[in-house]
Protein backbone atom coordinates (compact mmCIF):
# COMPACT_ATOMS: atom_id res chain seq x y z
CA UNK A 1 0.00 0.00 0.00
CA UNK A 2 2.84 2.38 0.89
CA UNK A 3 4.54 1.50 -2.37
CA UNK A 4 1.34 2.36 -4.24
CA UNK A 5 1.19 5.68 -2.41
CA UNK A 6 4.78 6.50 -3.35
CA UNK A 7 4.12 5.67 -7.00
CA UNK A 8 0.94 7.75 -7.03
CA UNK A 9 2.61 10.78 -5.49
CA UNK A 10 5.57 10.44 -7.82
CA UNK A 11 3.42 10.22 -10.92
CA UNK A 12 1.35 13.20 -9.78
CA UNK A 13 4.50 15.25 -9.34
CA UNK A 14 5.72 14.19 -12.76
CA UNK A 15 2.42 15.16 -14.32
CA UNK A 16 2.74 18.65 -12.88
CA UNK A 17 6.31 18.89 -14.20
CA UNK A 18 5.21 17.68 -17.59
CA UNK A 19 2.39 20.21 -17.78
CA UNK A 20 4.77 22.96 -16.74
CA UNK A 21 7.12 22.04 -19.56
CA UNK A 22 4.31 21.72 -22.04
CA UNK A 23 3.29 25.32 -21.38
CA UNK A 24 6.65 26.46 -22.55
CA UNK A 25 5.92 26.61 -26.23
CA UNK A 26 8.80 27.44 -28.48
CA UNK A 27 9.83 29.85 -31.08
CA UNK A 28 10.30 28.08 -34.36
CA UNK A 29 14.05 28.22 -34.63
CA UNK A 30 14.93 27.33 -31.08
CA UNK A 31 14.17 30.60 -29.42
CA UNK A 32 13.11 30.69 -25.81
CA UNK A 33 9.58 29.69 -24.92
CA UNK A 34 7.20 32.55 -24.68
CA UNK A 35 4.92 33.74 -21.93
CA UNK A 36 4.52 37.20 -23.30
CA UNK A 37 6.39 38.94 -20.51
CA UNK A 38 9.97 38.10 -21.33
CA UNK A 39 10.23 36.32 -18.00
CA UNK A 40 11.52 33.22 -19.70
CA UNK A 41 14.57 35.16 -20.76
CA UNK A 42 16.03 35.46 -17.28
CA UNK A 43 19.37 33.74 -17.60
CA UNK A 44 20.11 30.08 -17.30
CA UNK A 45 19.91 27.34 -19.82
CA UNK A 46 16.33 27.00 -20.93
CA UNK A 47 14.16 23.98 -21.35
CA UNK A 48 11.74 23.85 -24.23
CA UNK A 49 8.42 22.08 -24.25
CA UNK A 50 10.03 18.89 -25.47
CA UNK A 51 12.19 18.75 -22.37
CA UNK A 52 15.39 19.21 -24.33
CA UNK A 53 17.96 21.65 -23.04
CA UNK A 54 20.18 23.82 -25.16
CA UNK A 55 22.44 26.81 -24.60
CA UNK A 56 20.24 29.88 -24.53
CA UNK A 57 20.82 32.20 -21.58
CA UNK A 58 18.14 34.58 -22.84
CA UNK A 59 18.03 38.35 -23.08
CA UNK A 60 18.94 39.78 -19.65
CA UNK A 61 16.29 42.09 -18.17
CA UNK A 62 15.82 44.23 -15.08
CA UNK A 63 14.66 42.02 -12.17
CA UNK A 64 11.48 42.75 -10.24
CA UNK A 65 13.45 44.12 -7.27
CA UNK A 66 14.91 46.93 -9.40
CA UNK A 67 11.95 48.08 -11.46
CA UNK A 68 11.52 51.23 -9.35
CA UNK A 69 15.22 51.97 -8.89
CA UNK A 70 14.95 54.91 -11.30
CA UNK A 71 12.12 57.35 -12.06
CA UNK A 72 10.10 56.87 -15.23
CA UNK A 73 11.95 59.04 -17.77
CA UNK A 74 10.38 61.71 -19.95
CA UNK A 75 11.22 63.17 -23.33
CA UNK A 76 12.20 66.86 -23.64
CA UNK A 77 8.65 67.70 -24.78
CA UNK A 78 7.14 66.07 -21.70
CA UNK A 79 5.91 62.81 -23.24
CA UNK A 80 6.68 59.73 -21.20
CA UNK A 81 9.71 57.88 -22.59
CA UNK A 82 8.61 54.44 -23.76
CA UNK A 83 11.82 53.75 -25.66
CA UNK A 84 13.09 50.65 -23.85
CA UNK A 85 14.52 48.36 -25.25
CA UNK A 86 11.98 45.85 -23.97
CA UNK A 87 11.86 42.09 -23.86
CA UNK A 88 8.40 40.56 -24.06
CA UNK A 89 5.16 42.49 -24.13
CA UNK A 90 3.35 40.28 -26.62
CA UNK A 91 2.53 36.73 -27.56
CA UNK A 92 5.01 34.08 -28.64
CA UNK A 93 4.33 30.47 -27.69
CA UNK A 94 0.54 30.68 -27.22
CA UNK A 95 -1.41 33.95 -27.44
CA UNK A 96 -4.21 32.56 -25.31
CA UNK A 97 -1.93 31.71 -22.41
CA UNK A 98 0.56 34.54 -22.93
CA UNK A 99 -2.31 37.05 -22.92
CA UNK A 100 -3.64 35.86 -19.59
CA UNK A 101 -6.54 33.67 -20.71
CA UNK A 102 -7.35 30.18 -19.54
CA UNK A 103 -7.28 27.28 -22.00
CA UNK A 104 -10.26 27.55 -24.32
CA UNK A 105 -11.09 31.17 -23.47
CA UNK A 106 -9.81 32.64 -26.74
CA UNK A 107 -13.11 32.83 -28.69
CA UNK A 108 -11.91 31.21 -31.90
CA UNK A 109 -14.42 30.23 -34.54
CA UNK A 110 -14.46 26.49 -35.34
CA UNK A 111 -12.49 26.87 -38.57
CA UNK A 112 -9.80 28.83 -36.75
CA UNK A 113 -9.50 26.17 -34.06
CA UNK A 114 -9.16 23.56 -36.76
CA UNK A 115 -6.41 25.52 -38.51
CA UNK A 116 -4.56 26.04 -35.22
CA UNK A 117 -4.68 22.35 -34.45
CA UNK A 118 -3.40 21.36 -37.88
CA UNK A 119 -0.51 23.79 -38.08
CA UNK A 120 2.98 22.60 -37.20
CA UNK A 121 5.59 24.84 -35.61
CA UNK A 122 8.05 24.01 -38.37
CA UNK A 123 5.82 25.94 -40.77
CA UNK A 124 5.87 29.20 -38.86
CA UNK A 125 6.37 32.02 -41.36
CA UNK A 126 8.94 33.70 -39.16
CA UNK A 127 11.19 30.67 -39.32
CA UNK A 128 11.68 31.74 -42.94
CA UNK A 129 12.63 35.25 -41.75
CA UNK A 130 9.18 36.74 -42.37
CA UNK A 131 7.68 39.26 -39.90
CA UNK A 132 5.94 38.16 -36.72
CA UNK A 133 3.65 41.21 -36.68
CA UNK A 134 1.27 42.22 -33.86
CA UNK A 135 1.13 41.34 -31.01
CA UNK A 136 3.90 38.81 -31.31
CA UNK A 137 7.39 39.29 -29.91
CA UNK A 138 10.05 36.64 -29.67
CA UNK A 139 12.51 36.72 -26.76
CA UNK A 140 14.78 39.26 -28.42
CA UNK A 141 14.62 42.98 -27.58
CA UNK A 142 12.57 45.61 -29.38
CA UNK A 143 12.08 49.34 -28.84
CA UNK A 144 9.97 52.37 -29.61
CA UNK A 145 11.73 55.16 -31.51
CA UNK A 146 10.20 58.64 -31.38
CA UNK A 147 10.13 60.34 -34.78
CA UNK A 148 10.24 64.10 -34.31
CA UNK A 149 10.02 66.54 -37.20
CA UNK A 150 9.50 70.30 -37.38
CA UNK A 151 5.83 69.51 -36.71
CA UNK A 152 6.55 67.67 -33.48
CA UNK A 153 6.12 63.96 -32.83
CA UNK A 154 4.71 62.84 -36.18
CA UNK A 155 5.77 59.19 -36.22
CA UNK A 156 6.54 56.43 -33.78
CA UNK A 157 8.61 53.52 -35.02
CA UNK A 158 8.79 50.03 -33.53
CA UNK A 159 12.12 48.32 -34.13
CA UNK A 160 12.66 44.63 -33.44
CA UNK A 161 16.16 43.27 -33.11
CA UNK A 162 15.33 40.21 -35.13
CA UNK A 163 15.16 40.90 -38.81
CA UNK A 164 12.49 38.25 -39.06
CA UNK A 165 10.23 40.49 -37.00
CA UNK A 166 10.31 42.99 -39.86
CA UNK A 167 12.66 45.89 -40.45
CA UNK A 168 10.48 48.50 -38.81
CA UNK A 169 6.87 49.26 -38.05
CA UNK A 170 5.46 52.75 -38.56
CA UNK A 171 2.82 54.31 -36.31
CA UNK A 172 1.48 57.61 -37.60
CA UNK A 173 1.18 60.15 -34.78
CA UNK A 174 0.19 63.15 -36.91
CA UNK A 175 -3.55 62.76 -36.61
CA UNK A 176 -4.23 61.21 -39.98
CA UNK A 177 -7.07 58.67 -40.29
CA UNK A 178 -6.64 55.09 -41.47
CA UNK A 179 -5.72 54.82 -45.14
CA UNK A 180 -8.33 54.15 -47.80
CA UNK A 181 -7.95 51.64 -50.62
CA UNK A 182 -5.15 50.02 -48.63
CA UNK A 183 -3.18 46.98 -49.76
CA UNK A 184 -3.22 44.65 -46.75
CA UNK A 185 0.27 43.84 -45.51
CA UNK A 186 2.28 42.36 -42.65
CA UNK A 187 2.14 45.33 -40.25
CA UNK A 188 -1.13 46.88 -41.39
CA UNK A 189 -1.83 50.60 -41.06
CA UNK A 190 -1.22 52.00 -37.58
CA UNK A 191 -2.32 55.34 -36.16
CA UNK A 192 -1.36 56.40 -32.66
CA UNK A 193 -2.38 58.95 -30.05
CA UNK A 194 -1.65 59.75 -26.42
CA UNK A 195 -4.20 59.28 -23.68
CA UNK A 196 -2.28 60.83 -20.82
CA UNK A 197 0.89 58.77 -20.52
CA UNK A 198 -0.58 55.85 -22.43
CA UNK A 199 0.29 55.36 -26.09
CA UNK A 200 -2.75 54.00 -27.94
CA UNK A 201 -2.09 52.33 -31.30
CA UNK A 202 -4.99 51.40 -33.56
CA UNK A 203 -4.16 49.11 -36.47
CA UNK A 204 -6.13 47.68 -39.40
CA UNK A 205 -5.16 46.47 -42.86
CA UNK A 206 -3.18 43.40 -41.84
CA UNK A 207 -2.68 40.46 -44.16
CA UNK A 208 -3.58 36.99 -42.88
CA UNK A 209 -0.16 35.40 -43.37
CA UNK A 210 1.46 35.69 -39.96
CA UNK A 211 0.74 33.55 -36.92
CA UNK A 212 -0.02 34.97 -33.47
CA UNK A 213 2.12 32.26 -31.88
CA UNK A 214 4.11 29.11 -32.55
CA UNK A 215 0.92 27.20 -31.75
CA UNK A 216 -0.41 28.46 -35.06
CA UNK A 217 -3.32 30.64 -33.92
CA UNK A 218 -4.71 32.22 -37.11
CA UNK A 219 -6.57 35.42 -38.01
CA UNK A 220 -8.11 37.03 -41.09
CA UNK A 221 -7.71 40.32 -42.93
CA UNK A 222 -10.57 41.65 -40.79
CA UNK A 223 -8.14 41.83 -37.89
CA UNK A 224 -8.26 45.05 -35.88
CA UNK A 225 -5.92 45.58 -32.93
CA UNK A 226 -5.79 48.26 -30.26
CA UNK A 227 -2.65 48.42 -28.14
CA UNK A 228 -2.51 50.53 -25.01
CA UNK A 229 1.12 50.87 -23.88
CA UNK A 230 1.78 52.22 -20.38
CA UNK A 231 5.17 52.41 -18.65
CA UNK A 232 4.16 51.61 -15.11
CA UNK A 233 7.70 51.74 -13.72
CA UNK A 234 11.27 52.27 -14.89
CA UNK A 235 11.60 48.55 -15.52
CA UNK A 236 8.20 47.51 -16.92
CA UNK A 237 5.77 48.37 -19.69
CA UNK A 238 2.22 47.04 -19.88
CA UNK A 239 0.30 46.29 -23.06
CA UNK A 240 -3.47 46.21 -22.68
CA UNK A 241 -4.43 44.64 -25.95
CA UNK A 242 -7.80 44.43 -27.66
CA UNK A 243 -8.15 41.84 -30.39
CA UNK A 244 -11.03 42.05 -32.85
CA UNK A 245 -11.47 39.78 -35.84
CA UNK A 246 -15.02 38.93 -36.90
CA UNK A 247 -13.54 36.54 -39.44
CA UNK A 248 -11.77 34.35 -36.87
CA UNK A 249 -13.20 35.21 -33.44
CA UNK A 250 -16.77 34.97 -32.20
CA UNK A 251 -16.31 38.21 -30.22
CA UNK A 252 -13.58 40.75 -29.37
CA UNK A 253 -11.23 39.78 -26.59
CA UNK A 254 -8.93 41.70 -24.24
CA UNK A 255 -5.44 40.39 -23.50
CA UNK A 256 -2.62 41.68 -21.34
CA UNK A 257 1.14 41.46 -21.77
CA UNK A 258 4.12 42.83 -19.83
CA UNK A 259 7.46 43.93 -21.26
CA UNK A 260 10.67 43.96 -19.19
CA UNK A 261 13.43 46.53 -19.63
CA UNK A 262 16.60 45.14 -21.21
CA UNK A 263 19.55 45.15 -18.82
CA UNK A 264 22.33 47.60 -19.75
CA UNK A 265 25.34 46.15 -21.52
CA UNK A 266 28.11 45.31 -19.05
CA UNK A 267 30.81 47.07 -21.03
CA UNK A 268 29.04 50.24 -22.11
CA UNK A 269 26.40 50.74 -19.44
CA UNK A 270 23.83 51.23 -22.19
CA UNK A 271 21.13 48.90 -23.49
CA UNK A 272 20.39 48.82 -27.18
CA UNK A 273 19.51 46.62 -30.11
CA UNK A 274 22.21 44.76 -31.99
CA UNK A 275 22.59 43.74 -35.62
CA UNK A 276 20.57 40.71 -36.64
CA UNK A 277 20.55 39.54 -40.26
CA UNK A 278 18.07 36.72 -40.32
CA UNK A 279 18.99 35.32 -43.71
CA UNK A 280 22.71 35.22 -42.98
CA UNK A 281 22.80 31.53 -42.11
CA UNK A 282 19.29 30.21 -41.52
CA UNK A 283 19.76 26.44 -41.34
CA UNK A 284 16.52 25.69 -39.54
CA UNK A 285 15.16 22.31 -40.56
CA UNK A 286 18.32 20.88 -42.08
CA UNK A 287 19.06 18.58 -39.16
CA UNK A 288 15.74 16.89 -39.87
CA UNK A 289 15.87 17.36 -43.64
CA UNK A 290 12.51 19.13 -43.64
CA UNK A 291 11.21 22.15 -45.51
CA UNK A 292 10.18 24.83 -43.07
CA UNK A 293 8.61 28.24 -42.97
CA UNK A 294 5.85 27.68 -45.50
CA UNK A 295 2.96 28.48 -43.20
CA UNK A 296 1.76 31.68 -44.87
CA UNK A 297 -1.58 30.07 -45.48
CA UNK A 298 -4.28 32.54 -44.54
CA UNK A 299 -7.96 31.70 -44.70
CA UNK A 300 -8.90 30.94 -48.30
CA UNK B 1 15.95 2.83 -0.77
CA UNK B 2 13.25 1.01 -2.66
CA UNK B 3 11.26 4.23 -2.76
CA UNK B 4 14.23 5.94 -4.36
CA UNK B 5 14.40 3.14 -6.88
CA UNK B 6 10.74 3.53 -7.72
CA UNK B 7 11.17 7.30 -8.04
CA UNK B 8 14.17 6.92 -10.32
CA UNK B 9 12.29 4.43 -12.46
CA UNK B 10 9.38 6.83 -12.78
CA UNK B 11 11.71 9.71 -13.63
CA UNK B 12 13.33 7.57 -16.27
CA UNK B 13 9.96 6.87 -17.87
CA UNK B 14 9.12 10.56 -17.72
CA UNK B 15 12.35 11.53 -19.41
CA UNK B 16 11.57 9.38 -22.41
CA UNK B 17 7.89 10.26 -22.61
CA UNK B 18 8.03 14.05 -22.36
CA UNK B 19 9.06 14.92 -25.93
CA UNK B 20 6.39 12.68 -27.39
CA UNK B 21 3.71 14.65 -25.56
CA UNK B 22 4.82 18.04 -26.83
CA UNK B 23 2.28 19.57 -29.22
CA UNK B 24 4.77 21.54 -31.29
CA UNK B 25 8.31 21.84 -30.27
CA UNK B 26 11.96 21.54 -30.36
CA UNK B 27 11.82 17.96 -31.53
CA UNK B 28 10.98 19.25 -35.00
CA UNK B 29 14.72 19.04 -35.64
CA UNK B 30 16.45 17.18 -32.85
CA UNK B 31 16.09 13.73 -31.36
CA UNK B 32 15.83 13.44 -27.58
CA UNK B 33 17.03 9.87 -27.83
CA UNK B 34 20.28 10.91 -29.49
CA UNK B 35 22.00 12.43 -26.48
CA UNK B 36 25.73 12.75 -27.12
CA UNK B 37 28.75 13.62 -25.01
CA UNK B 38 31.86 13.92 -27.12
CA UNK B 39 35.38 15.28 -27.20
CA UNK B 40 36.81 17.03 -30.20
CA UNK B 41 38.66 19.96 -31.69
CA UNK B 42 36.87 23.15 -32.70
CA UNK B 43 37.23 23.91 -36.38
CA UNK B 44 35.05 27.03 -36.50
CA UNK B 45 32.91 29.21 -34.24
CA UNK B 46 30.26 30.95 -36.35
CA UNK B 47 28.88 34.08 -34.72
CA UNK B 48 26.14 34.11 -37.32
CA UNK B 49 22.42 34.89 -37.40
CA UNK B 50 19.90 33.71 -36.72
CA UNK B 51 21.74 31.23 -34.48
CA UNK B 52 25.37 30.59 -33.55
CA UNK B 53 27.06 27.37 -34.52
CA UNK B 54 30.18 25.63 -33.30
CA UNK B 55 31.83 23.16 -35.67
CA UNK B 56 33.87 20.42 -33.99
CA UNK B 57 35.96 17.60 -35.42
CA UNK B 58 35.36 14.38 -33.48
CA UNK B 59 37.50 11.31 -34.11
CA UNK B 60 35.60 8.05 -33.76
CA UNK B 61 36.93 4.74 -32.42
CA UNK B 62 37.66 3.68 -36.00
CA UNK B 63 39.73 6.79 -36.64
CA UNK B 64 37.09 8.39 -38.84
CA UNK B 65 36.71 12.14 -38.27
CA UNK B 66 33.21 13.64 -38.24
CA UNK B 67 32.67 17.38 -38.22
CA UNK B 68 29.76 18.15 -35.86
CA UNK B 69 27.64 21.26 -36.49
CA UNK B 70 26.23 22.28 -33.10
CA UNK B 71 23.54 24.98 -32.79
CA UNK B 72 23.10 27.54 -30.01
CA UNK B 73 20.88 30.58 -29.72
CA UNK B 74 21.53 33.93 -31.43
CA UNK B 75 25.01 35.48 -31.20
CA UNK B 76 23.48 38.65 -29.72
CA UNK B 77 22.08 36.65 -26.80
CA UNK B 78 25.50 35.17 -26.09
CA UNK B 79 27.21 38.56 -26.49
CA UNK B 80 24.83 40.11 -23.96
CA UNK B 81 26.02 37.58 -21.40
CA UNK B 82 29.59 38.78 -21.80
CA UNK B 83 31.05 36.25 -24.25
CA UNK B 84 33.00 36.98 -27.43
CA UNK B 85 35.27 35.51 -30.09
CA UNK B 86 38.25 35.37 -27.72
CA UNK B 87 36.52 32.82 -25.51
CA UNK B 88 36.45 29.88 -27.95
CA UNK B 89 38.55 29.54 -31.06
CA UNK B 90 39.41 27.05 -33.78
CA UNK B 91 41.96 24.61 -32.44
CA UNK B 92 40.55 24.48 -28.91
CA UNK B 93 39.98 20.96 -27.63
CA UNK B 94 36.52 20.75 -26.11
CA UNK B 95 34.12 18.42 -24.39
CA UNK B 96 30.53 19.01 -25.39
CA UNK B 97 27.06 17.61 -24.86
CA UNK B 98 23.93 17.89 -26.93
CA UNK B 99 21.35 16.10 -29.01
CA UNK B 100 21.79 14.76 -32.52
CA UNK B 101 19.67 15.78 -35.48
CA UNK B 102 16.68 13.66 -36.38
CA UNK B 103 18.07 12.76 -39.78
CA UNK B 104 21.57 14.26 -39.91
CA UNK B 105 22.91 13.15 -36.55
CA UNK B 106 26.01 15.35 -36.64
CA UNK B 107 23.83 18.45 -36.89
CA UNK B 108 23.12 18.80 -33.22
CA UNK B 109 21.69 20.99 -30.50
CA UNK B 110 24.44 22.15 -28.14
CA UNK B 111 23.60 21.65 -24.49
CA UNK B 112 26.99 22.44 -22.98
CA UNK B 113 30.56 23.00 -24.08
CA UNK B 114 33.83 23.57 -22.23
CA UNK B 115 37.50 23.69 -23.11
CA UNK B 116 39.33 20.66 -21.86
CA UNK B 117 42.08 22.92 -20.57
CA UNK B 118 39.93 24.53 -17.86
CA UNK B 119 36.60 22.65 -17.90
CA UNK B 120 34.59 25.86 -17.43
CA UNK B 121 31.16 25.95 -19.12
CA UNK B 122 30.99 28.45 -21.98
CA UNK B 123 28.22 30.74 -23.24
CA UNK B 124 25.94 30.66 -20.20
CA UNK B 125 25.02 33.60 -17.96
CA UNK B 126 27.95 35.57 -16.55
CA UNK B 127 30.65 35.53 -19.21
CA UNK B 128 34.07 37.18 -18.71
CA UNK B 129 32.80 40.64 -19.69
CA UNK B 130 29.85 40.39 -17.32
CA UNK B 131 31.88 40.21 -14.12
CA UNK B 132 31.33 43.83 -13.09
CA UNK B 133 27.78 45.09 -13.36
CA UNK B 134 27.38 48.71 -14.34
CA UNK B 135 24.70 51.18 -13.36
CA UNK B 136 22.48 52.75 -15.96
Amino acid sequence: MRKLLVITVTLAALTVMLQAQGRGGRGGRGDAPGRGDGREAQGGVLTDNGGIRYINPGSPTIPDAEINSHPIPRMPDGHVDLTGPWVGGGSNGDIERDGGLKPGELPLQPWAKEVRDKRLSKDEPYTACLPMSVPRVNPYPWKFVYGYTSEGLTHMYVLHETGDAGAHRVVYMDGRPHARNWVNNWWGHSIGRWEGDTLVIDTVGYNDKFWFDSRGTPHTEQLHTIERWTRTSWGRIENDFTLEDPGALTKPVKLHFTGRLLRPDRQTGKADLMEFICLEDNEYGQAAQIKVGTGTDGKK
Amino acid sequence: MRKVGILLAALSIFGVAAPALAHHGFDTEYDANKKVKLEGVVTQVSWTNPHMRVYIDVTGPDGKVTNWNMELTSPNTIRRQGWGPDDLKAGDRVIFEGFGGKVVESRGSLQSIMKKSDMKPLFGPGGPDAAQPVKQ
